[in-house]
């Protein structure tokens, strides 16, 4: 699945991996605190969006689960209810989330969600990997004696994009 | 709903210093922040809203109230802090809390409690013994804890240190959970604005430059570093607030960034290497050194 | 009571506030005026001389402070931003302001006058001296209410000093004035309390103006629109 007209959120999937607490099955209040920072040159937003994204991807927040209020959102993580709310119109652009009006907004059902976002995530390095390669005047045959020389394939994470 | 407030070709003049037409306006459960130089008329606006000066022309309404006529009425629900603002120094913190707790039937002491313990403030000190920054935190309080409508901050973290600083932005965070409450603050920690603001107000030399929200305005300016040199005539690049040269890096400051404005550097023969974000700090010292204009 | 336009409730605690305020000044006024009491009913010419001396000093002193502490130090002390930002008008200020003074004044001066005039009844002073005291009492109060006015009006230290100093040294010629005329200095020394007419044309004069200065002054102040 692909967001339509956005690009896909870059973010470091070791990084976020290490900032996000993994909840386990027991009904958990939903975290309305998200660790943003004023130093970091992504425009808040985009940060928002991105960990919400993450934590959609973790399993933090399940599919179908609340998220919680623009306002509480905006309190708990000290931002402008106008940039939560619009990093929440680009969620729900991405479908990442299902805002009912009304009601709040959700996390959206679709099972295909987690690995979709994946796979957008990796054509995007992989179109900026290449990119880059050229401009270095890299060549294909290059790039393909850098993947032999890889060390041996990591053990294949099936789609899901859990943590190990 | 009504408007937090609503200001039409407002004036004020002083000796030295003329407060201009200004007309603006703020919907109820919004954060508004008031950027501007010292002495650009954001403490006057403030002053008139509040009921403490009086307008030479114009209307005020505040919280629905045409402001001086019903000013009692307005400032029930009203919060002004100010940087000049005293309390008295021979009185305990406890007896202002009183004080105010007898006038206002709004005040909620287990929430000043609390606040008393977040500020790190004794309540049964002197205000004399009072740091600056635990002096700014006791008045803060005064406003917090009886929960206003409307607060009219004037530099509320100035002069802060950075964990009292930190103090009194968790406080302000808290207001927004409510959507009846608006805030009205100007800040030289232009950060705070930036962070907490859903309106951006910029304010100088007694007018109004430009009043946008806080998305739509960061959006459109953009700092553009690239490679080779500027032609001079400014005048056909009213998108452009400020550019520095340095052999043949350029950079240039964006007010009104764009994809076709990007296309025109490229025709001009630049080649963009980056383009970020700005901050408002860097916003504001740049639009103040263009001359003002927005 | 409702009176239409006015806060009361607030005004009431504004009162009390600067009331509070003046605690302790008011504590050591009526130490040492009680003190200079006891001077002047030792009878004695250099205890009366003393004691009658300290006791216009303390009045003066209650007078000028009590002015400068609710007036003057709002401004300098910067709390006027805090008083104004309460529900009040800059009427029910001034109001406040106007009120609190006088009790804050006529507080020590009432129990000051009350003093002096029991001193004399009950002591071996001469009780003539009551009219005398009396119009001395008279003349503080009339110099008092000229100084507040001036205090509302202008809001100056500068001339808040002025007016109070200048009424200071005019006690002594109007003391000399009061021994100029014989229906009053000829029965100081007597026991007789002798209300002559200039007497009491006198007093009549210095209450009238008093009252007169002080409503003359809250009624300009009704028309102040607003504190900066």
């Amino acid at each position: 699945m692909r967001s339509t007209g956005l690009a896909p959120p870059l973010y470091n999937p070791i990084s976020t991996v290490h900032t996000v607490h993994i909840k386990y099955a027991q009904q958990v209040p939903v975290d309305a605190e998200l660790l943003l920072s004023a130093s970091d040159s992504k425009p808040m937003y985009q940060q928002i969006v991105d960990q919400i994204t993450a934590k959609v991807l973790a399993g933090d927040w399940k599919a179908g689960q609340a998220l919680p209020s623009i306002r509480e959102l905006a309190s708990a993580s000290r931002v402008s209810v106008i940039t939560v709310k619009r990093a929440y119109a680009e969620l729900g652009l991405a479908g990442i989330i299902v805002t009912r009006h009304g009601m709040g907004s959700f996390v959206a059902e679709s099972p295909d969600l987690a690995a979709g976002l994946l796979r957008a995530e990796f054509h995007q390095h992989f179109d900026a990997m290449l990119a880059c390669a050229a401009r270095l005047g890299i060549s294909r045959d290059a790039i393909r004696q850098l993947l032999d020389d890889e060390p041996s394939d990591p053990e294949t994470i099936s789609s899901g994009g859990s943590t190990p | 709903m009504t408007a937090a407030f609503a200001v039409t070709g407002l004036t004020k003049r002083y000796e030295n210093f003329a407060l201009q037409d200004i007309s603006l306006s703020m919907p109820e459960g919004q954060v508004m922040g008031l950027v501007g130089v010292n002495g650009a008329g954001k403490t006057t606006l403030l002053r008139l809203l509040s009921g403490l000066s009086r307008a030479d022309a114009g209307t005020i309404e505040v919280l629905g109230h045409a402001m001086p006529a019903q000013q009692v009425a307005v400032k029930q629900e009203l919060g002004f802090a100010s940087e000049d603002m005293r309390l008295y120094k021979t009185q305990t913190l406890r007896w202002h809390m009183d004080f105010i707790r007898s006038i206002y039937p709004g005040w909620d002491e287990a929430y000043a409690a609390e606040l008393l313990r977040r500020f790190d403030l004794c309540a049964e000190q002197a205000l004399a013994g009072f740091s600056h920054g635990q002096r700014v935190k006791a008045l803060l309080l005064l406003n917090f804890a009886r929960r206003p409508r409307l607060l009219l901050l004037d530099e509320p973290t100035t002069g802060l240190d950075p964990v009292a600083r930190d103090e009194v932005l968790q406080a302000l965070a808290d207001i927004l959970r409510d959507d009846a409450r608006s805030v009205l603050f100007s800040s030289h920690n232009t950060q705070d604005i930036e962070q907490l603001a859903d309106t951006i107000s910029f304010v100088h030399g007694g007018r109004l430059l430009e009043s946008r929200d806080k998305e739509s305005f960061l959006d459109d300016w953009r700092r553009v570093v690239c490679q080779g040199s500027w032609p001079a005539n400014e005048s056909r690049w009213p998108e452009i607030a400020a550019t520095r040269q340095n052999g043949s890096l350029l950079e240039l400051k964006v007010r009104r960034f764009s994809d076709a404005l990007l296309s025109r550097l490229k025709g001009q023969g630049l080649e963009i290497r980056s383009t970020e974000a700005m901050s408002l700090e860097d916003i504001f010292v740049t639009t103040v050194r263009a001359g003002g204009a927005a | 009571m409702n009176v239409p336009g006015l806060n009361l409730p607030v005004i009431k605690l504004l009162i009390a506030k600067d009331w509070l305020l003046f605690q302790k000044q008011l504590a050591a006024y009526v130490t040492a005026g009680i003190f200079a009491l006891c001077l002047l009913g030792m009878a004695k010419p250099w205890s009366f001389y003393l004691g009658s001396l300290m006791l216009i000093v303390v009045l003066v002193a209650a007078a000028c402070f009590s002015i400068s502490t609710s007036l003057l130090a709002e401004r300098k002390e910067h709390t006027l931003a805090f008083v104004m930002s309460l529900p009040v008008t800059p009427l029910d200020f001034y109001l406040a302001k106007l009120l609190g003074n006088l009790v804050t004044f006529l507080v020590p001066f009432l129990v000051m006058l009350g003093g002096t005039i029991a001193v004399i009844a009950f002591t071996p002073l001469p009780n003539g001296l009551i009219v005398f005291a009396t119009l001395v009492f008279g003349y503080v109060l009339l110099a008092y209410a000229v100084s507040l006015s001036v205090a509302m009006a202008v809001e100056s230290e500068g001339w808040n000093t002025f007016a109070m100093i200048g009424s200071m040294v005019l006690i002594n010629p109007f003391i000399m004035l009061l021994g100029q005329i014989h229906a009053i200095s000829g029965y100081t020394n007597t026991e007789h309390v002798v209300w002559s007419a200039p007497a009491v044309s006198i007093l009549l004069a210095q209450v009238v103006l008093s009252v007169a200065v002080l409503v003359a002054t809250g009624w300009a102040h009704c028309r102040k629109p607003a504190f900066y």
